[in-house]
C-alpha cells in the first residue's frame, strides 16, 4: 500500500490519482442530487439558503478541481508515455509530489466542511469582495482558498512532469510530427496548465492575504481585477478539462472505425490554435461587467468556431469509409461529439454580448458549460475507460453492462442539462436556493432533477461493471481492438518500465496500424504474385 | 461616452434602442444557425455511423488538403458573419443608447440583500427584496437611465423582459438607458451570486402608460395604477 503511494512509476502515480479523482466525481454527484432534489419544488426547503450555498460551491470545485482537470492530467500521465515509447516519466518525483500536494490540497478544501461557518460557500469562481474576510469569514472557506492553491500548485508539477517527458523520452522516429492524437491533446493542456494555472496561484494568495487584512480586491477595480486573474486562469482551464478528453474520443473513433484520425496536420494546428485563442477570451465571462472591451473578447471567442469545427471534419473523415463497430467506448465518444455540438453552440451564443447580457447568470449558463463539461468531457472520459480499461488493467469491461451505462447517461444528461437551457431563457438565475411559484418553471426543474437521477443510476451502474469486470475477469489481451498506437504494443497491464520487447518502427502517428497495413499489402501482393508464378 | 446634443428640441424623449427587439433582431440570426449546425452535424454523424457499420474493410484516406483548407474558409466566413451581426448589435445596445436622452433616471443600488430603486425627481425610493416587494415602476416606450451601484458586493441587474443585466459594482455607478417596450408586469432578479439571501434579491417590474406612470409619481409611489390597469 505504502509502496504503490510513493511509487515513481507514472502509472502508479496516475492511477492513484484518477482513483482519487473517481471518488471526487462521486462525491461531486452526490452534491449535485441534493441540488435537484433542493430544486424539485418551488421555495424548496430540503437544503437551508445557507446549507445550499455551500453545497453548489462545493459541487463546482470538487468536479472542476478535484475531478475533471486532474482526471485529464492522470490520464496525460498514464496514457504519453506508453503513447511515445517512453520508458518512465521525466521528473518522476516532481510528478509524485505534485500529486500528493494536490491529495492534501483536495484534503484541505474538503475540511472546511468540519468548521462551524461551513466549507468554501462563494461559487467555484469565489468572487471577491464577496469571498473577503468581510462579507465570508471563518476558516471554512480559508481551507477553500488553501485548498485550490495547493491543488493547482500540484497539477502544474504534475503538468511539468508530462510536458517534460514529451520533450525528452520520445523513442527513437517519434517526431513530434509523430505523436499520437492523444498526446497531442495532452501535450497542449498540460502547457495551458504551466501556462496559466501559475495565474491561479497567484490569485488565490493574493485572496488569502486579502482575506487577512490587506482588503487587496476592493471597490470596482478590485473587483474587476480579481475577475480578470481569475479568469485567465479559468478560460484555459475549460480547455484543459476538454482536451484530453477530446483525445480519448478520438482515438476511442479511429480504433472503432478501423482507421486512422483524419486530418491529422489540420487536427494538430486546431489544437495550437484552440490554447492560443484560450488565454485570450478571458474576458467573456465579464460582458455584463462594464470593465471589459466587450467587442474584442466577443472577436476571440467567436473565432473558436474556426479550431472547433476542424475537430467535427476530421470526426466525419474518419467515420466515412471506416469499418465502424460500435463498441461501448465507440458510443461514448460518439455521444462526447454530438452532445458537445450543443455545448458548442450555446458557446458561441454566450460568446455575443448581446446575447450574453440576458444569459450571463442564468440557467443557460449552466446548462451550457454542463453540456461542455459533462455531456462533453465526462462522455470523452467514459469512451477513454472503456478503451483503456483492458490495457490498465488486462481485463475488458463488460459491453452489455456498458450499453445500459451509455444509455442510462444519455438519457440523463439531456433530460438534466436541456431543460436548464428553457428555464434560463425564461430568467431563472443559477444558485438561487429557491425559485418562486412561476409558469413552467417547475416541470422543467423536476425533468431536469429525475435526469439527475438517471445519471446517479447510470453511474452506479458503471461502478458495478468496473467492480463485476475485476472480480470476473475477461482476459484482454495485449491489443483488444487492434490498437494504433504504442501502447498495445506492450503488456496489458504495461511492465514497469512500459516495453518489453523492442517498438516497432515509428512511421507515424499510428504505427502499429502502419504494421498492419504494410502486412495486408505484402500478403496482397503474395496472392497476387501466386498465380503469376505457376503460369511462368 | 459624451452626450451628443439634441438636433431638435422634443417634447418627449425618444428611444433610439429597444432592447429586447434587438435582442430578439440578433436572436433570429443566433437561434436557426445555431440549431441547424446542430442538428446537421448529428444528421451525419448519425448516418455516416449507420453506413459504415460493420463495413468489412475500410479505405485509407486520411487527408483531403485542398478541402480542408476550403473548410476553414467557409468557417472563418461564418465567425465573421455572425460577429458582424454581433457588433452591429452591440453598437446599438451599448454605443447608440449613449446618444438618448432620458428625461426619466432612476438610482438602482444593489445591496445585500434588496434592491433600492430611487427616482431623484419624485423623491421615490422603493426597496424590494429580502426587505420588502415594493416594485420598479417604470414608463413604456421611453428610454430611462439607470445608475446602477452597489454597496457591498458584486450583484447584477437583470430584467428579463428586456434581455438586459449589468452588474451592479460596488462604490462604482454604471449608466445605462434601457428602454421597455411592452406594457404589463415583469419579474426581475440579481444574476450575481452575493451569498446567503442571493434568491430572495428578486423585484417586480410594472410598466405603465406614460399617463398612469405620472399618476403614479404624482402620488409619491403610493398609487397602484397596476391593479386597475390590468
Amino acid at each position: 500500500m505504502i509502496g504503490s503511494l510513493t511509487s515513481t512509476d507514472h502509472k502508479r502515480i496516475a492511477l492513484n490519482l484518477g482513483l482519487m479523482s473517481l471518488f471526487y466525481f462521486v462525491l461531486g454527484g452526490c452534491f449535485a442530487l441534493m441540488i435537484r432534489t433542493q430544486l424539485a419544488v418551488p421555495g424548496g426547503t430540503f437544503l437551508s439558503d445557507q446549507k445550499y450555498n455551500e453545497i453548489f460551491t462545493m459541487h463546482g470545485s470538487t468536479m472542476i478541481y478535484l475531478f475533471v482537470t486532474p482526471m485529464s492530467l492522470a490520464l496525460a500521465l498514464y496514457l504519453v508515455p506508453l503513447q511515445i515509447g517512453a520508458r518512465a516519466v521525466a521528473a518522476p518525483r516532481v510528478a509524485l509530489t505534485g500529486f500528493w500536494m494536490w491529495i492534501f490540497g483536495g484534503l484541505i478544501m474538503q475540511s472546511g466542511w468540519l468548521s462551524t461557518g461551513g466549507p468554501g460557500q462563494d461559487g467555484w469562481f469565489s468572487y471577491a469582495p464577496l469571498s473577503s474576510g468581510t462579507y465570508t469569514p471563518g476558516w471554512g472557506m480559508d481551507m477553500w482558498v488553501l485548498g485550490v492553491d495547493l491543488a493547482a500548485l500540484g497539477m502544474i508539477l504534475i503538468a511539468v512532469s508530462v510536458a517534460l517527458t514529451i520533450a525528452r523520452h520520445r523513442a527513437p522516429g517519434m517526431t513530434t510530427l509523430r505523436m499520437p492524437v492523444f498526446t497531442w491533446t495532452a501535450l497542449v493542456s498540460v502547457l495551458m496548465v504551466i501556462a496559466a494555472f501559475p495565474m491561479l496561484v497567484v490569485v488565490m494568495s493574493l485572496l488569502f492575504i486579502d482575506r487577512h487584512g490587506a482588503h487587496i480586491f476592493v471597490n470596482f477595480q478590485g473587483s474587476v481585477d480579481y475577475q480578470n486573474l481569475f479568469w485567465f486562469f479559468g478560460h484555459p482551464v475549460v480547455y484543459v478539462m476538454f482536451f484530453p478528453y477530446l483525445g480519448c474520443a478520438a482515438e476511442a473513433v479511429a480504433a472503432n472505425a478501423h482507421k486512422r484520425w483524419f486530418g491529422y496536420m489540420a487536427f494538430v494546428l486546431s489544437m495550437m490554435s484552440f490554447s492560443v485563442l484560450s488565454v485570450s477570451v478571458w474576458g467573456h465571462h465579464m460582458f455584463v461587467t462594464g470593465g471589459v472591451t466587450n467587442q474584442y473578447f466577443a472577436f476571440t471567442s467567436t473565432l473558436l468556431i474556426v479550431p472547433a469545427g476542424i475537430e467535427y471534419f476530421d470526426l466525419i473523415g474518419t467515420l466515412l469509409g471506416g469499418a465502424i463497430v460500435m463498441r461501448t467506448a465507440m458510443l461514448f465518444a460518439l455521444g462526447f461529439f454530438v452532445q458537445f455540438l450543443i455545448g458548442g453552440a450555446s458557446g458561441i451564443w454566450t460568446a455575443s454580448p448581446v446575447l450574453d447580457y440576458h444569459a450571463y447568470g442564468s440557467y443557460f449558463v449552466v446548462a451550457h458549460f454542463h453540456y461542455t463539461l459533462f455531456a462533453g468531457s465526462v462522455f470523452g472520459f467514459f469512451a477513454g475507460v472503456y478503451h483503456w480499461f483492458p490495457k490498465v488493467t488486462g481485463a475488458r469491461l463488460r459491453e452489455g453492462l456498458g450499453k445500459v451505462h451509455f444509455v442510462l447517461l444519455l438519457i440523463g444528461t439531456n433530460a438534466t442539462f436541456f431543460p436548464q437551457l428553457i428555464l434560463g431563457y425564461d430568467g431563472m438565475p443559477r444558485r438561487i436556493a429557491n425559485y418562486p411559484t412561476h409558469p413552467g418553471w417547475q416541470l422543467l426543474n423536476d425533468i431536469s432533477s429525475v435526469g439527475a437521477g438517471i445519471i446517479a443510476v447510470g453511474v452506479a451502474v458503471f461502478l458495478a461493471n468496473l467492480v463485476v469486470s475485476l472480480r470476473r475477469r475477461e482476459a484482454a489481451g495485449d491489443d483488444p481492438w487492434e490498437g494504433q498506437t504504442l501502447e498495445w504494443w506492450t503488456t496489458s497491464p504495461p511492465p514497469r518500465f512500459n516495453f518489453e520487447r523492442p517498438l516497432p518502427p515509428i512511421t507515424s502517428y499510428a504505427p502499429l496500424l502502419d504494421l498492419r497495413e504494410r502486412a495486408a499489402e505484402l500478403a496482397e501482393r503474395a496472392q497476387e504474385a501466386q498465380p503469376r508464378g505457376a503460369e511462368v | 461616452m459624451p452626450r451628443a446634443p439634441p438636433r431638435e428640441k422634443r417634447l418627449s424623449p425618444f428611444a433610439l434602442v429597444n432592447n429586447r427587439g434587438i435582442y430578439s433582431w440578433l436572436f433570429s440570426f443566433y437561434a436557426p444557425i445555431g440549431i441547424g449546425v446542430v442538428v446537421l452535424y448529428t444528421l451525419i454523424i448519425v448516418v455516416a455511423v449507420l453506413v459504415y457499420r460493420r463495413r468489412k474493410v475500410p479505405n485509407r484516406v486520411h487527408e483531403a488538403h485542398r478541402l480542408e483548407l476550403s473548410y476553414v474558409v467557409v468557417l472563418i466566413c461564418m465567425a465573421t458573419g455572425l460577429l458582424y451581426l454581433t457588433y452591429t448589435a452591440e453598437h446599438k445596445v451599448d454605443d447608440a443608447q449613449a446618444y438618448e436622452r432620458p428625461a426619466l433616471s432612476i438610482d438602482v443600488t444593489g445591496a445585500r440583500w434588496e434592491w433600492l430603486f430611487h427616482y431623484p425627481r419624485y423623491r421615490i425610493t422603493n426597496e424590494s427584496g429580502a426587505v420588502g416587494r415594493q416594485p420598479l415602476v417604470v414608463p413604456v416606450n421611453e428610454p430611462i437611465a439607470f445608475h446602477i451601484s452597489s454597496d457591498d458586493v458584486i450583484h447584477s441587474f437583470w430584467i428579463p423582459e428586456i434581455r438586459f443585466k449589468r452588474d451592479a459594482m460596488p462604490h462604482h455607478t454604471e449608466t445605462v438607458d434601457l428602454t421597455f417596450s411592452r406594457r404589463g408586469t415583469f419579474s426581475g432578479s440579481c444574476a450575481e451570486f452575493c451569498g446567503l439571501l442571493h434568491a430572495d434579491m428578486v423585484f417586480t417590474v410594472h410598466v405603465l402608460s406614460d399617463s398612469a406612470f405620472r399618476t403614479w409619481a404624482a402620488s409619491g409611489g403610493k398609487a397602484a395604477p397596476w391593479r386597475t390597469a390590468s
